[in-house]
């Protein structure tokens, strides 16, 4: 498993998580911030500053009035958009044209705020449950693929064979001919950035939530079904497309029927427009 | 050539002989192509799901979001450009599923079997179909013959 061990020295060279972004975090953590405190940590941050401005005027984070600097951002967007609208801003600079999956930059982006949004929805409506770090794990969910990409390259012919021909998922085909799958690595990426140990997990599993041994799997499962919805959607990761399999058990653990996850899907399809400016983050020049 | 991209829950029609529609990355949601060869009139649906009762309010914002509300549109704008029903020529791709999801939420196969059945009760006949199995599809229609090709993100290609 030499491949194994290249790819396991990659994800250390893994430039660090942003320290913008984790001081917010920490900072949303208390319900009492303080304001003053958050806005002297964003404006110190230029890159982070400046995307943050391009986004907080899209339509999907519902601000009614212009806003042109952090302390109007902070103060209109509300607690839980400013951790999304920062993480957002953050982790765009890891993004990058992926030639193993025939990914732009852009592309990929895409499918991870797509997976995002999904994410949050499905958390609100099914679960009536709030979770910022749940839309952090949406965006950054395939990071893996960015490391395993140029690997996945090289073994291009015996992994679409596997899947074209032998009833493999990409998944699997994956492990098969590469001896690790990208969402393994997207779990050891966020472990290496210390992301908490949910977040870790629901990356992890984000296809197989139904091999997560941890009690609550929940992030894992809306993680799984917010992809799904994505494939289905053609917002795909890459040229593994729809090769994922399936897990007829998301009926028992989600209380949710056909009709309401279309409603969702319709959901996710406003979501999507609203949220134009977030896509645009990252640009589409770039060619694979 | 002038280049039309039909968006998800979008539909482009033409007259144009120098003009192709296109739609790209059709997960499990389905292309309609339509064509009169005589008029050479032609367009494209690109739907996202079955049934305009999932949000009635969003099917009179968006018809071409459903099947059942958007094939009649496409219908209907073609014929007021001069395009007949018995010349019509129709081509579906698309519907394609993730793996085994018999038991999930078959959003592709939903959407083929809603397709066939409109085009039954109307006496519509399919002319070629391109549907299911789990990759993307890229749909063209070549307005200056008709011509329908389907390509992979391979970049594999096949007409229709």
């Amino acid at each position: 498993m030499m491949n194994v061990d290249k790819i396991l020295k990659k994800i250390d060279k893994i430039p660090a998580f942003p320290a913008t972004v984790r001081k917010v975090w920490d900072i949303m953590k208390n319900p009492d911030y303080s304001m003053a405190d958050l806005v002297t940590v964003i404006e110190y941050d230029q890159a982070i500053t400046a995307n943050i401005l391009k986004m907080c005027n899209s339509a999907y984070f519902g601000v009614q009035r212009k806003v042109s600097n952090v302390r109007d951002a902070v103060v209109y967007l509300g607690q839980s958009n400013i951790t999304r609208i920062v993480t957002a801003a953050g982790v765009t600079r890891f993004y990058r044209d992926v030639e193993g999956y025939r990914l732009t930059a852009k592309m990929l982006w895409e499918h991870s705020v797509a997976v995002a949004l999904m994410s949050k929805i499905l958390a609100d409506r099914v679960y009536s449950r709030e979770d910022p770090m749940l839309f952090t794990a949406g965006l950054v969910h395939d990071m893996g693929k960015i490391i395993l990409g140029e690997f996945v390259f090289d073994s291009m012919q015996e992994i679409m064979n596997l899947v074209a021909n032998h009833r493999y998922s990409f998944l699997e085909a994956e492990e098969e001919i590469i001896g690790i799958n990208h969402a393994e690595i997207g779990g050891r990426v966020a472990s290496n950035w210390n992301f908490p140990k949910e977040i870790i997990d629901s990356i992890t599993y984000h296809h197989r939530p139904d091999l997560m041994k941890e009690e609550d799997s929940t992030n894992a499962w809306i993680l799984y079904l917010a992809d799904q919805a994505c494939m289905m959607m053609g917002i795909t990761g890459g040229m593994d497309e729809l090769s994922y399999r399936g897990l007829g058990l998301i009926m028992s653990k989600f209380a949710i029927g056909h009709r309401e996850f279309e409603e969702n899907i319709v959901s996710l399809f406003e979501d999507l427009t609203n949220a134009r400016e977030l896509i645009n983050l990252v640009d589409g020049k770039k060619k694979t | 050539m002038s280049q039309i991209v039909v968006g998800v829950s979008d539909f482009k029609i033409s007259k144009n002989v120098q003009d192709m529609i296109v739609t790209y990355a059709l997960g499990s949601c389905i292309a309609v192509v339509v064509y009169d060869p005589r008029a050479k009139v032609g367009g494209m649906l690109h739907f996202m799901l079955a049934e305009s009762s999932i949000d009635k309010k969003k099917a009179m914002d968006n018809p071409a979001m459903f099947a059942d509300t958007g094939i009649p549109l496409l219908f209907k704008s073609c014929y007021q450009m001069g395009a007949e029903k018995k010349r019509m020529i129709v081509k579906v791709a698309g519907g394609a599923s993730i793996l085994d999801d018999a038991n999930f939420f078959r959003i592709g196969q939903k959407n083929i079997t809603a397709v066939r059945k409109i085009f039954w009760k109307n006496n519509v006949l399919i002319t070629s179909e391109d549907t299911g199995q789990n990759f993307n599809r890229t749909v063209e229609l070549h307005m200056t013959d008709g011509r329908v090709i389907v390509r992979n993100a391979g970049g594999l290609l096949k007409e229709l």
